[in-house]
């Protein structure tokens, strides 16, 4: 009998530690946003963060010391934010930022698209910050106001796409064109050379983001809906030999695997494993910081938060949030992936933010 | 022992009967919500069932769902992974039982066991990053693509080479003695033994070994998510790119997607079928192991 309760008492303290090593796993993400931070502020930060101070550091000072500064240790409240799954993590990487250096409260971040997002802060009016991959549209707008919320558009960086091969390739070399581009992952294409007579006999190898990422829909947006208008996204998924993944080492292997391979995917993606593939021009144009930010990089699109004054002065701390986000979003875009907004880009969002503040301040 | 009811004897019971229906209760909870998203699914209203087991196209965000591409790539990589399995683990199980000194014995089935303790990822970076490479050194880069299901489909093989080696030993060894030694008696060499009287005798252990195996291999996730391919592709070219049913499931429910879409729902579709899918083949285990044991007492 006594074995059997020591059967039992062994049972039970099984149990609890199986239990009791649950909770570990669930504290871990918490942790984690810390680090990326911590590892990598070098890649495309050091070509990019250094152009602006030289072209007008006078800009720059005037508008940090015009800033009222935030003390993220004196914010409490909390914050809710939803939007596009292109400025999640950048929006994440500030919050948890924000949270690092003392603020106590809760930032929920919802990654369901600008779509989505939009409609979360125009109709349903539950959310104080919205991300979005692309301008507010007129519609969104009209709802806003019809629920008493007149949108502010915060630019805070820029994306861009690239489009890469297998390195090996060699008559991709020149780059092609949006409409090249457009055939070459449409349906009407088996081969390379239904392309371009002059490219090899090969069947094409496709490699995209899964449907349900913003990346995707960017792409049909800026390639195959120009060239087959509203059946665009049909074309290129009834391709074959396609393969969808939204994790981007999915599509970094396959197009390093395959001499017949292209694909494409967010260009800080690229810049970690640039000796891997190689990125081709588009209409010429190589994508670079420069070109990104000289707008001549035709696969490029802007970033933004959007907001509204009466929720920043019913509640301030959306209003410190934005600005930190503003103040700082420099320091973290690069390690996110993506390229800076231009400067005068960035201190027309913190003038905005400036007026929008003051404008509460004064109902 | 008195048959007095102790208080100790009858908590220890109901623990062990809660273990025993918390299994059931998770089955048919899971039943339950499968069913019940996959009545989302189908009564969205923008398929019919017709088209769901007929369509040779499966790409939600346009409206198609065909779930053959799908299916199909299920049912290369499970029949590459039993060509593998079946005749190495036939081969395992006979060994050990039949010809294997208890040190051989000792030592290979710790081994076995720790095969089938490697976890299913490891499995699917093994097959992506050492047996596609071999199988393009061996067949070529033009024809075995970065991506295919045979490199899938042979670690799912080497995957349950021990599930079928173990569950076939057992019925080996089942069989009794004197079965053995009524053959040797009539001058039979040991292989006419172990081929032709012993795995006779233990066919139904067999056979429900290679059934279990098999739902085993249909329901494998991560090595066919890692290394047979992330778009759906109507083919049996084995050295292809496809997407197998499971692997569907993995990625789109890694994405994004909003709760409620159809293409949300459309995975609890193809879990159900899945499920049903191994469930018939357990039946059809548990009936073949009935019909065909022979009783040897």
């Amino acid at each position: 009998m006594r074995r059997t309760y020591a059967l039992f008492a062994l049972v039970m303290t099984l149990s609890l530690i199986i239990s009791a090593c649950g909770p570990t796993p669930t504290q871990a993400p918490a942790a984690q946003p810390t680090q990326p931070p911590a590892q990598a502020t070098q890649p495309p930060a050091s070509e990019a963060t250094q152009p602006p101070p030289t072209e007008e550091p006078a800009m720059t000072v005037e508008f940090v010391g015009g800033m009222p500064p935030v003390d993220p240790l004196a914010v409490s409240g909390d914050i809710v934010t939803a939007g596009s799954s292109t400025v999640f993590p950048l929006t994440e990487a500030l919050a948890a930022r924000f949270q690092d250096e003392g603020y106590a409260g809760n930032i929920t971040i919802d990654s369901v698209g600008t779509g989505a997002g939009f409609e979360r802060f125009c109709v349903a009016g539950e959310t104080d910050i919205s991300n979005a991959s692309r301008p507010i549209r007129s519609s969104e707008v009209e709802s806003c106001q019809a629920i008493g919320r007149e949108p502010v558009e915060f630019r805070v960086g820029t994306d861009a796409l690239a489009v890469v091969v297998n390195p090996a390739n060699e008559f991709l070399a020149e780059g092609v064109t949006l409409e090249e581009l457009a055939k070459i992952f449409s349906n009407e294409a088996a081969n390379w050379s239904d392309v371009n007579p002059a490219w090899p006999a090969e069947p094409i190898l496709r490699f995209s983001p899964g449907t349900d990422s913003g990346t995707f829909d960017y792409f049909v947006e800026a390639v195959m809906t120009p060239a087959y208008g509203d059946a665009g996204e049909e074309t290129i998924l009834s391709a074959a030999n396609l393969q969808l993944s939204e994790d981007d080492n999915v599509l970094v292997q396959g197009v390093e695997g395959d001499q017949n391979a292209i694909g494409y995917f967010g260009y800080a993606y690229f810049n970690e494993n640039k000796d891997r593939l190689t990125a081709l021009k588009i209409n010429g144009v190589e994508p670079s910081t420069a070109s990104v930010d000289a707008g001549t990089y035709p696969l490029a699109r802007p970033l933004f938060i959007y907001s509204d004054a009466s929720i920043m002065a019913e509640k301030p701390q959306v209003a410190d949030f934005i600005n930190f986000y503003l103040t700082y979003v420099n320091d973290e875009i690069a390690d996110v992936g993506y390229f800076p907004a231009s400067q005068s880009a960035l201190n027309g969002a913190k003038a905005a933010l400036l007026e929008a503040l003051s404008n509460a301040g004064s109902e | 022992m008195s048959r007095r009811a102790r208080p100790g004897e009858t908590i220890i019971q109901g623990f062990l009967l809660f273990c025993g229906a918390v299994s059931i209760l998770t089955t048919l909870g899971i039943v339950l919500v499968l069913v019940q998203q996959s009545t989302l699914f189908f009564g969205s209203g923008e398929l019919d069932l017709g088209e769901f087991f007929s369509g040779t196209e499966w790409q939600p965000a346009i409206g198609k769902f065909g779930i053959w591409p799908l299916f199909m790539a299920t049912l290369v990589t499970s029949f590459v992974g039993m060509l593998v399995a079946l005749p190495l683990g036939l081969c395992v199980a006979i060994y050990l039982s039949e010809y294997a000194s208890p040190r051989a014995r000792g030592i290979l089935k710790p081994v076995l066991e720790v095969l089938a303790g490697i976890p299913t990822v490891v499995y699917g970076y093994f097959a992506l990053l050492f047996i596609t490479p071999l199988l393009r050194s061996v067949f070529g880069a033009n024809i075995v693509q970065i991506y295919n299901m045979a490199s899938a489909g042979i670690a799912i093989g080497i995957l349950i080479i021990p599930l079928i080696a173990s569950m076939s030993e057992d019925a080996l060894s089942a069989v009794p003695r004197s079965l053995r030694e009524g053959a040797y008696g009539l001058g039979a060499t040991k292989l006419e033994v172990a081929v032709r009287v012993v795995v006779p005798a233990a066919l139904s252990g067999i056979a429900a070994a290679v059934i279990v195996a098999t739902s085993r291999a249909v329901g494998e996730t991560m090595v066919v998510a890692i290394a047979a391919g992330a778009g759906p592709n109507l083919t049996l070219n084995p050295f292809e790119a496809a997407e197998t049913i499971t692997g569907h499931i993995v990625r789109i429910s890694g994405g994004d997607l909003s709760y409620d879409s159809i293409d949300y729902n459309s995975i609890f579709a193809l879990a159900l079928f899945l499920f049903v899918i191994t469930f018939v083949l357990n039946i059809i285990s548990r009936a073949v192991v009935r019909r065909f044991r022979e009783v040897y007492e």
